[in-house]
């Protein structure tokens, strides 16, 4: 395994910058996860990465050793691409074989080499098909049995689960981590999924517009989003956002929902009289019968798997979602009352978007920094 | 790991740094271009000077000179009106045929399929070889076209051999191997379209000259812009038919501008005259090759996208 | 369309016969003439019954025609030969240097790139003579007036423009990605364009290669204008032909079918990529 490291990278094309002095480190051995939406360009910085872009600026050092004049085929990289990329004259076989002829590697070595992974990817049957041959899933298995064959120290996965349906993707999810661990590489991983996000990611790196927004642990990014932005793209259902103006009361800082006061512990004072987004994942609001809760009127109700999401309307008509585990019992329809869990809670600049800390966060911040 | 490669040392024999690379590739073929531009400059120098073969000792610059005599010259005159009347002919006449044989072809059943096929015969056939056969079946003694035209009424009908008729039967050659060009540009284009307007038309029960005008014309314009300035700007030019046919006679009759150039610098050595005269061809088809190389890579950009 | 009448049915039918007569008469008239006797052509009015002979072609073939005035040499099969080997010369020479210049235009977008590329197409459109006739004077200078690589030369004009522009299509239609991944497998891009690139355009390649071949085949003022009688191939050689042996017109059917036919075998072969090569990639057949 080897480290990696992006230092100050831009990329434009014509007029338009798609990567805009971007630096990023992954350890040795590191799963990072590249997350954002389509055109934040995650696939730019995975291509040059890989050696077929150059960067406009900046430099790119694998091991320590800057890239600049280092070809792809000499970067050591194995990279699985989004649409597949299989070879189509080629056998499934000579497709997972094509990192291994490099050099003048035995027949039986090859074979070996090819046998060992595509067992492992449990694609060993359709070995001599060619791609037109393939499922989906098997295409899809034959692309990431070709990046790992050579065991390559740096592992580059270009969303390798986008075109595969969701059945195969769900399998794959599970089966991924233990793969990657087996193969002792540093890992770059690209999604747009945020779940596959939290389940393979040592650290999620956010891009938006050729930068990276936040990087962090899943846990980090999910319960400390550095903005609206990222608050909304993780979690499911998607967090509440209502516009709020915190106030200051004897026991500190608080919002009001419905006239009821929610206290925010911990806020600073400097955001008294500020228009704020209150951020509320669905499972920080419970359904509760206390008296002084929220007053609402009940809206819809969809059962999913694990959880039962509820959306109710305050006497405002602000749409909440409300998120509790399956099978525990909930309000009937019409009217009920919920309470919302304020240390749980987000609040941010209304006009900048980003998160407001928490004076304990800042302390520590800063002490860090 | 076993392929942790060092940048220094490679596998990969060719070696050739990827900023020059695409260079690297490109240069033989463009060296060799470059030795036939040379002429071309050439060429405008020769259409500045007063030289002929015969005379080398005179050659000198006389600058506009060749081009200002075209201005009074006869020869000229005829040289422009019968190439432009040639090309005009020609392509008005294969748009025409090519279009309705395509519209006829249209359907994709066998016969239709097994024509098309045929009719690529004539296209593939060298002009030059292609005017041969037809002069063969325009001779005056054992002619089948000299025989059936004397079955008709037209004794003594002399073909390429009169003025009267010799753009005729050029012209006429110049369909048979080319008509089969537009033929399948635009039946390619026909079958290309989609089929729910028509589907839509036809269920609406639109009158079928209504269909052809105002849907399958407009969307076919494209195409047949195409076809139409590809085939304008190698009729212009048209050498091969007339030469094999007629040397451009009787007398001057069809001295179309290849040929009257490749006269004048053969026959009467005028290479200054016949090289102002090549400027000219060239200037025309430069314009014409600009609008034209427009449409194409349009017309191109939609066939890339589809494939 | 359903609503076809049978009127129009009949119409159809006598335009589609029209259209087939017109265009294969020639080539049928010219095959049967081929066998014919001198005798039997100039016979009024014409016969499609009568013994075929093979004597043009025994004349063609071994070069000798024994006439009343005695024997006369035809130099066609020489024509023949020289067509065959100019053809073929010149396309391989193109596919060697029009294939990677293809490549490079489709997947270097390099600085002029486009400029040169247009630059070649343009040699496509430009009136051959205005090249020609002063590239005549230079090849007596040279010493390449009568010569085999001059001549290849010059045909590069026709064989470049059409591979560059067609192949470089058909480069263009293989994902890139499917060159990164063999690249980054740890494969050279000469490996890369040898193993992949080369094999997944090899049928717009052949198809290409089979057009420019015809159309070398078919050009006649090239060779008009540069090559001597011994370095003449077919269609400059039968026009002599025919001005020199005047009345042989069986011997000068027979000459043209064996000019046409290789062609023509080849483009019914070809022909379903003719219509995208015919059109330098711009329609699809």
């Amino acid at each position: 395994m080897k480290s990696l490291e992006l230092k100050n990278i831009v990329k434009r094309y014509k007029t338009h910058t798609v990567l805009d002095n971007l630096s990023l480190t992954v350890a040795e051995g590191e799963r990072l996860v590249l997350f954002g939406s389509s055109g934040a360009g995650k696939t730019v910085l995975l291509r040059m990465i890989a050696g077929v872009i150059e960067p406009d600026e900046g430099a790119i050092l694998i091991g320590g050793q800057d890239m600049r004049d280092v070809e792809a085929e000499d970067r050591g990289i194995g990279m699985a691409f989004q649409n597949f990329a299989l070879f189509p004259h080629m056998s499934a076989y000579d497709n997972i074989a094509s990192p291994l002829t490099v050099g003048k590697s035995s027949t039986s070595s090859i074979a070996d080499g090819v046998g060992k992974v595509a067992r492992l990817l449990k694609i060993d049957h359709v070995l001599s098909h060619h791609p037109k041959a393939l499922s989906n899933g098997q295409k899809q298995r034959t692309a990431l049995a070709r990046a790992l064959a050579g065991s390559p120290p740096l592992l580059l996965l270009d969303d390798p689960l986008r075109n595969v349906d969701a059945k195969l993707r769900f399998e794959m999810r599970l089966e991924l981590p233990r793969l990657l661990a087996a193969q002792g590489a540093t890992v770059v991983y690209v999604t747009q999924d945020y779940k596959e996000a939290m389940a393979l990611g040592d650290r999620i790196a956010v891009m938006a517009n050729g930068t990276i927004r936040q990087i962090g642990t899943p846990e980090v990014i999910y319960n400390a989003p550095a903005d609206i932005e990222i608050a909304r793209l993780f979690g499911d259902p998607t967090i509440n956002l209502l516009d709020v103006t915190p106030k200051s009361g004897p026991d500190g800082i608080y919002v009001e929902l419905s006239d009821v006061q929610i206290p925010l512990p911990g806020m600073p004072v400097s955001v008294v009289g500020k228009p704020c987004v209150l951020g509320l994942r669905p499972e920080a609001v419970t359904f509760t019968t206390v008296p002084g809760s929220i007053p609402v009127t009940v809206e819809a109700e969809t059962p999913l798997n694990e959880k039962t999401v509820t959306l109710v309307l305050t006497a405002r008509k602000r749409e909440i979602l409300v998120s509790r585990p399956a099978g525990t019992p909930g309000p009937a329809s019409g009217a009920a009352t919920i309470a919302v869990d304020g240390s749980a809670a987000f609040l941010f600049d209304k006009t900048t978007g980003a998160r407001i800390e928490s004076m304990a966060e800042y302390r520590t911040n800063g002490e860090a920094a | 790991m076993a392929s942790v490669t060092t940048p220094q040392k490679t596998a990969s024999g060719f070696k050739i740094s990827r900023r020059w690379l695409p260079y690297v590739l490109s240069l033989p073929a463009l060296l060799v271009c470059i030795g036939i531009l040379v002429p071309f400059f050439t060429a405008v120098v020769y259409s500045f000077q007063r030289y002929r073969l015969s005379q080398p000792w005179a050659r000198q610059f006389n600058w506009g000179e060749n081009y200002l005599n075209f201005l009074y010259d006869p020869a000229f005159w005829n040289t422009l009106k019968i190439s432009l009347i040639y090309a005009g002919v020609t392509v008005v006449l294969e748009l025409a045929l090519g279009l309705g044989i395509a519209l006829l072809l249209q359907k994709r059943t066998r016969i239709n399929n097994f024509v098309s096929i045929m009719l690529l015969m004539p296209l593939m056939t060298a002009p030059a070889l292609a005017a041969l056969m037809w002069k063969l079946m325009t001779n005056p003694g054992f002619g089948i076209l000299s025989y059936l035209a004397s079955l008709v009424g037209l004794q003594n009908f002399r073909w390429a051999s009169s003025p009267d008729t010799a753009l005729l039967t050029v012209v006429l050659v110049d369909i048979w191997v080319y008509t089969p060009f537009i033929m399948i540009l635009l039946l390619a284009g026909l079958r290309s379209l989609p089929t729910q307007p028509f589907e839509a038309a036809a269920l609406d029960g639109v009158p079928r000259s209504f269909v052809f005008f105002r849907i399958t014309l407009p969307m076919l314009t494209p195409y047949i812009l195409t076809a139409t300035l590809f085939r304008l700007l190698d009729s212009i030019q048209q050498f091969d038919i007339i030469y094999a046919m007629t040397q451009g006679g009787p007398g001057n009759t069809l001295t179309v501008f290849q040929v009257e150039a490749y006269l004048n610098f053969f026959q009467s050595t005028n290479v200054g005259r016949s090289a102002a005269l090549m400027i000219i061809l060239w200037a025309i088809t430069y314009i014409l090759s600009n609008i034209f190389i427009k449409n194409w890579l349009r017309l191109r950009e939609r066939a890339r996208g589809e494939a | 369309m359903e609503s076809t009448s049978l009127l129009e049915r009949i119409l159809r039918g006598v335009a589609l016969v029209l259209v087939v007569v017109f265009f294969m008469f020639p080539i049928l008239w010219i095959v049967l003439m081929s066998f014919q006797t001198n005798e039997t052509i100039l016979s009024v009015p014409p016969s499609v019954i009568f013994s075929p002979t093979l004597e043009n072609y025994q004349a063609l073939i071994t070069g000798k025609l024994t006439t009343a005035a005695g024997t006369l040499d035809i130099a066609f099969m020489r024509n023949l030969g020289n067509s065959v080997f100019l053809s073929t010369a010149s396309v391989l020479i193109a596919l060697l240097l029009g294939v990677p210049a293809a490549y490079a235009f489709a997947r270097h977008k390099f600085r002029g790139s486009e400029d040169i590329a247009f630059t070649l197409l343009s040699f496509r459109f430009a009136p051959p003579l205005l090249v020609l006739l002063p590239l005549s004077l230079y090849f007596q200078k040279l010493g390449l007036s009568d010569t085999y690589f001059g001549l290849i030369w010059v045909y590069q004009l026709i064989c470049l423009p059409l591979i560059l522009w067609i192949v470089r299509g058909y480069f263009e239609d293989i994902s890139a990605d499917v060159e990164y991944a063999y690249r980054i497998a740890g494969h050279s891009w000469f490996a890369t364009f040898r193993k992949i690139a080369l094999p997944l355009a090899g049928p717009g390649i052949a198809a290409a290669g089979l057009l420019a071949f015809i159309f070398a085949w078919n050009n006649f003022v090239f060779a008009l204008v540069l090559a001597s009688a011994d370095k003449q191939p077919v269609t400059v050689g039968a026009l002599a032909f025919v001005t020199a042996s005047g009345i042989q017109y069986g011997q000068i059917a027979a000459a043209i079918v064996l000019s046409i036919a290789p062609v023509l075998a080849l483009a019914i072969y070809a022909q379903r990529y003719l219509v995208e090569g015919l059109s330098l990639g711009a329609v699809k057949g």
